[in-house]
């Protein structure tokens, strides 16, 4: 069965971003240094980006390997929608209030009905395979609404001191996951939690 | 290399060190006693027990001044009469803390006098705020962070805000207990 699988680089001090995120600087200052357990030198594409060590590989290639991409307006509209295609020509859904007028990305799905639907309509898009989602907005909304079934974290070794939280906002309500796989890179610990419900 | 000035804290997945409105009577927030399930096995032979000796084992403690009051000063004693080094940004001359405990202003002295105190064991750090002052002092060595799976949604968090320039840190332990994963980290300098 399709599961939606939230995969995000995150320092131990919480930060998937430096400070001044914006659709010029989309990782915020200093922020690159969370991507660093990717390749990346002369990527062009997400598929360039894989790295060269064997934990971070099966991390990486499990991504590639989703039937869709769930992404926030926000994280979409920054990273261009990784030019309409993330990776594989994989259908991309993107919930938001208002679907803008101009959608030149024939891989870009905007859902406006709601954070459930557009679960849904990944899920059935992924044909038996897991939904990747990015954004930390979007991750919290699914949380909030029992959506999500799996977080990896890419733990990196440092404090960032600023920027933009992975977990923010969340209801004072305890949620309890399961640590089911830990893979150590050179640099990063890949951690993969199950969300009990 | 000289004994290490090391924080032991835990945590959960997002950050948190206690639930929201930690305060007397209510010292680690609501419902932030979940953060500290795993010490049920500190008596065991497994991992946790393992972990918790170890920091039993340490032969100073510095503490924030928050941390130090909430915990009722621990009565003078947090383990084995190691001393106590409470960090403050000023206290009363007339308010002498109990048993091994005693107040200091300074990061650096305190950091000092309790390697010395420690000798060839670990130093204890407890708490957000002596965490932070030590870090921005460059005397932390290590950071060994209980990670809970569990998102609490709300509390203290155990790193703020700080200034924006990285602290870089090797993971140079792992070990999984139950219902925790010790990461034990060294500040890369």
């Amino acid at each position: 069965m399709s599961r939606l699988i939230l995969s995000m680089a995150m320092s131990l001090d919480g930060f998937i971003t430096g400070p001044g995120d914006d659709q010029d600087n989309p990782a915020g200052d200093g922020g690159m240094r969370l991507m660093e357990w990717l390749d990346l030198e002369n990527a062009a594409k997400v598929g360039d980006f894989r790295p060269s060590d064997e934990p971070s590989q099966i991390v990486f290639d499990e991504g590639m390997a989703t039937g869709a991409v769930l992404t926030g307006r926000r994280t979409g509209d920054f990273a261009g929608y990784w030019g309409g295609d993330h990776h594989g020509g994989v259908p991309i859904f993107v919930p938001t209030h208002k679907a803008p007028e101009d959608n030149p990305h024939e891989l870009v799905h905007y859902v406006t009905d709601g954070i459930e639907s557009c679960v849904e309509q990944a899920k059935a898009a992924a044909g038996g395979r897991d939904v990747l989602l990015h954004g930390a907005y979007t991750a919290r909304e699914c949380l909030k609404a029992g959506l999500l079934d799996v977080i990896d974290i890419q733990l990196m070794p440092v404090l960032i001191g600023q920027g933009r939280l992975l977990f923010d906002g969340l209801d004072p309500k305890h949620i309890e996951l399961d640590l089911v796989r830990t893979l150590e890179g050179p640099g990063v610990l890949h951690l993969r939690y199950e969300v009990r419900r | 290399m000289a004994a290490p000035i090391r924080l032991y804290m835990s945590m959960s997945v997002d950050g948190y060190i206690a639930g929201p409105d930690d305060r007397e009577g209510q010292e680690l927030g609501r419902d932030g006693g979940r953060v500290f399930n795993w010490l049920d096995d500190r008596n065991g032979p497994g991992i946790n027990g393992q972990v918790y000796r170890e920091a039993m084992d340490t032969g100073a403690l510095i503490s924030g001044r928050r941390t130090f009051e909430l915990a009722q000063r621990w009565h003078g004693d947090h383990h084995n009469g190691v001393p106590i080094f409470v960090l403050t940004h000023r206290f009363d001359d007339d308010d002498v803390p109990p048993g091994t405990a005693r107040f200091c202003t300074d990061v650096v002295e305190a950091a000092t006098a309790a390697r010395e105190a420690a000798g060839d064991r670990a130093v204890m750090v407890h708490g957000a705020g002596a965490a932070q002052a030590l870090l921005q002092a460059g005397q932390l060595d290590e950071l060994e962070i209980h990670l809970v799976p569990v998102l609490l949604g709300a509390g203290r968090r155990l790193f703020g805000d700080r200034d924006r320039n990285h602290i870089e840190l090797e993971l140079v332990r792992r070990l999984e207990g139950r219902d925790v994963t010790h990461l034990r980290y060294r500040v890369k300098r």
